[in-house]
């Protein structure tokens, strides 16, 4: 055993993870990949790529036989580090180790294996493959035909996309029925985490509770969270580079507690991503949330014309609300590159609150309202959460996209499901 | 390919020693190392991790499983993993290593596509094979690229001909030496440059095995077929480079220096350029690409054809 052991203690010192977001766990999820990233482990890809399974959160039951189907997925040599979404910081790091300590012990590697091929009778390749976003046609049944959009008869697929898929959010799944790479429909699902922690908007919570928060921790918080979606779009978009510069940038300002100096850098990102002609070239007309009739488009960051942007988020907002539409909390409107830019000019715009001491009274999270405290104007309306708006309007955007369009729309959307119900189901189109 | 008769009488080539395939592959092995190493390193990679990095990936794919999918079409698989570095390395046989190539073909240009052809084949046979969705959408992704990038690459790799009036790779460098190709026919070598990128599937062109679709043609491969599979793609990267070389760059002339040590020089630099360009830019994808190619890419390429032609004349 020695020249296979041996490559087997090499390679386990850079392992490929895959991470497996669960509502819920987004905290641990950041301190997982800050910590990745550290250690230069390069993301995997697929369950095939990986070696490494990083669990971050509880997850539900549906969500939990998804990642069970991914870790079957995985060929051995393999490990898993479950990362419960309270795990304090030094437990994540002692998790990757123990994980790759698992990795490199050929004895332990080697039961897996015994154990594996005992249970599935040698073929493994009879793992039920729906839900874990990689898979075939799992029950092999044949694909039926239908017309597609540019008028021919083609085979319709079914292909799940999600939950466990990189730059991908936590918990979604998306039923797509496609054809070739053109998504015809979609169905959106939300499969949930235990635990009630909302990461992103933790510091507006925290206020509503009477808890003194400063308003430097809400405008870390909010650029952190748009950096975070930044990256995932740009990853999505094929920029790796860029789209790990804006992670490094959030790891710094939430953990490392990066003071004004990070202005620079900021900018500097944020300048070339937006003279990339390419970017624009490649995203632009993709996603259009058309202007809804009551003009309620919420439209926030470099412009300070809307009403609805300043102070408490019980301000009054656009006229077109008044009317009981249940829209204030919508995602942006436009396209992608310009929900692209609404994030880069609000990071910007947050930037200039760090280091600001007194105390945060608003409402008004990285995603819009947090409904920690409910609206003063219609006490008898219940608060619409922004996810749920966000993923009302997904299915219609998808039905046509091509697939890489497709995810890009949904990275631009890029719903915090630690906001959604805990309920499996969402949204149907 | 037109025909285009060769302006010196044909001369018969001296024999190559035996040793030069040795030096090929070990050449090409240490460029796709070092580009995954630059790759890295561009990447924010740390100095022991960066030279490491793609040894401690091949390790870990020698000693893992393999992925087995729902019914896989397995030889079809095998046999388009196995194209890709074969491929790459035959399409290298007629690049010259200094002044001789490992084959020096009269044909040498049409070799050299004819083996870059052969990873259209690749890609589809290992995303159709594996019977899965993901990789079956990057082949897609890969043959409408094909569909993008080979009529301007063809015209590109034509134009070099033309100027040199010969298909022979090696005459085609030896026309260089009062001029470089990429000085005065610039659009073929833009083009080319872009249709390299695209040919080994890098870079702003690499979403036929793009994150969004989960690593697209290779989401299933792991084991020795990535391994293959990887190796192939680097080696890819680093022929499509050489080949700028002596078709654009000169070849290996140069002041001072040995033909073999300039030939080496330039083909890191163009590497070091495809590398960076990955960083540097998004990914590009055909939908909206292919409208570019066809409408500014092949006509330029064409009329850069023209110039060239009316020049030699």
């Amino acid at each position: 055993m020695g020249l296979s052991e041996r490559l087997l203690r090499y390679a386990a010192g850079r392992p490929r993870p895959l991470l497996a977001g669960v509502p819920h766990g987004t905290r641990v999820r950041l301190l997982a990949e800050a910590e990745l990233t550290r250690r230069g482990w390069p993301a995997a890809r697929s369950p095939a790529e990986a070696d490494l399974l990083v669990v971050c959160g509880s997850p539900g039951a549906a969500l939990a036989e998804a990642v069970e189907v991914v870790w079957a997925d995985m060929p051995a040599p393999r490990a898993r580090a479950d990362l419960p979404g309270d795990l304090p910081p030094e437990r994540v790091t002692a998790a990757l180790d123990g994980a790759a300590r698992h990795l490199a012990d050929g004895r332990a590697q080697r039961l897996d294996v015994a154990r594996r091929t005992g249970r599935s009778g040698g073929d493994h390749g009879q793992d039920e493959d729906h839900g874990s976003g990689m898979g075939g046609p799992g029950g092999l049944e044949m694909a039926g035909r239908g017309p597609d959009r540019d008028g021919l008869a083609l085979d319709r697929l079914c292909l799940p996309l999600g939950p466990v898929l990189p730059d991908w959010p936590a918990g979604l799944l998306v039923e797509t029925v496609a054809q070739g790479d053109v998504v015809q429909e979609a169905r959106v699902e939300v499969l949930g985490g235990a635990g009630e922690e909302r990461f992103w908007d933790e510091p507006w919570l925290e206020a509503a509770r009477g808890r003194s928060v400063t308003r430097d921790e809400a405008a870390r918080r909010t650029a952190a969270a748009h950096l975070d979606s930044l990256g995932r779009l740009l990853a999505v978009a094929g920029w790796d580079a860029e789209a790990s510069r804006a992670r490094r940038l959030r790891d710094r300002l939430l953990w490392e507690r990066a003071g004004g100096e990070i202005a620079g850098d900021v900018t500097r990102f944020t300048r070339r991503v937006r003279r990339s002609r390419t970017l624009r070239w490649m995203l632009r007309g993709l996603g259009t949330i058309g202007p809804a009739p009551g003009r309620d488009g919420r439209v926030r960051g470099g412009a300070p014309d809307g009403p609805g942007t300043t102070g408490d988020g019980s301000a009054p907002r656009g006229p077109g609300t008044a009317g009981g539409a249940p829209g204030p909390a919508g995602p942006d409107r436009g396209d992608v590159p310009g929900r692209l830019e609404g994030w880069l000019a609000r990071t910007e715009a947050a930037l200039r609150g760090l280091g600001d001491g007194t105390r945060l009274t608003g409402d008004e999270g990285p995603r819009g309202p947090v409904g920690g405290r409910p609206p003063a104007a219609s006490p008898a309306a219940p608060p619409v959460s922004p996810v749920l708006s966000v993923l009302s309007v997904m299915p219609g955007l998808l039905a046509g996209a091509e697939l890489a369009a497709a995810r890009l729309i949904i990275a631009s959307l890029d719903p915090d499901l630690d906001q959604a119900p805990s309920s499996r189901e969402a949204a149907r189109a | 390919m037109p025909e285009t008769p060769p302006m010196t009488p044909p001369m018969t080539p001296p024999m190559t020693p035996p040793w030069t395939p040795f030096a090929l592959f070990g050449a090409l092995a240490v460029l796709a190392w070092g580009a995954a190493a630059l790759d890295a390193a561009l990447a924010g990679g740390r100095w022991p991790g960066i030279v490491t990095g793609p040894l401690r990936g091949a390790a870990r794919e020698l000693v893992r499983q393999r992925r087995r999918t729902v019914m896989p079409d397995v030889p079809l698989v095998r046999a388009g993993v196995c194209a890709l570095p074969a491929a790459a390395v035959l399409a290298a046989v007629v690049l010259p290593l200094g002044e001789r190539p490992v084959a020096d073909l009269s044909v040498g240009v049409v070799w050299f596509n004819a083996m870059e052809v052969c990873v259209w084949w690749a890609l589809w046979l290992t995303g159709w094979g594996v019977n899965s969705l993901h990789p079956l959408i990057g082949g897609y992704r890969f043959v409408a690229q094909g569909l993008a990038y080979e009529l301007p690459h063809m015209f590109a790799l034509i134009t070099a001909a033309l100027g040199a009036g010969s298909l022979r790779v090696s005459e085609i460098a030896a026309a260089q030496r009062g001029l470089w190709f990429a000085v005065w026919m610039p659009v073929a070598f833009a083009v080319y440059l872009v249709s390299a990128v695209a040919m080994a599937f890098w870079g702003p062109m690499d979403r036929p095995v793009g994150s969004d679709i989960a690593g697209g043609v290779r989401a299933e491969l792991s084991g020795p077929d990535r391994l293959v599979f990887e190796a192939g793609r680097y080696l890819l990267l680093a022929v499509a480079a050489a080949a700028a070389v002596p078709l654009f760059l000169g070849g290996g002339v140069g002041p001072a220096l040995p033909p073999w040590l300039w030939t080496a020089l330039k083909t890191v630099a163009v590497l070091a350029v495809l590398v960076w360009a990955r960083h540097r830019l998004p990914g590009v994808r055909m939908d909206r690409f292919t409208r570019v190619s066809w409408l500014v890419l092949i006509p330029v390429s064409l009329l850069q054809l023209l110039v060239v032609g009316v020049v030699v004349l």
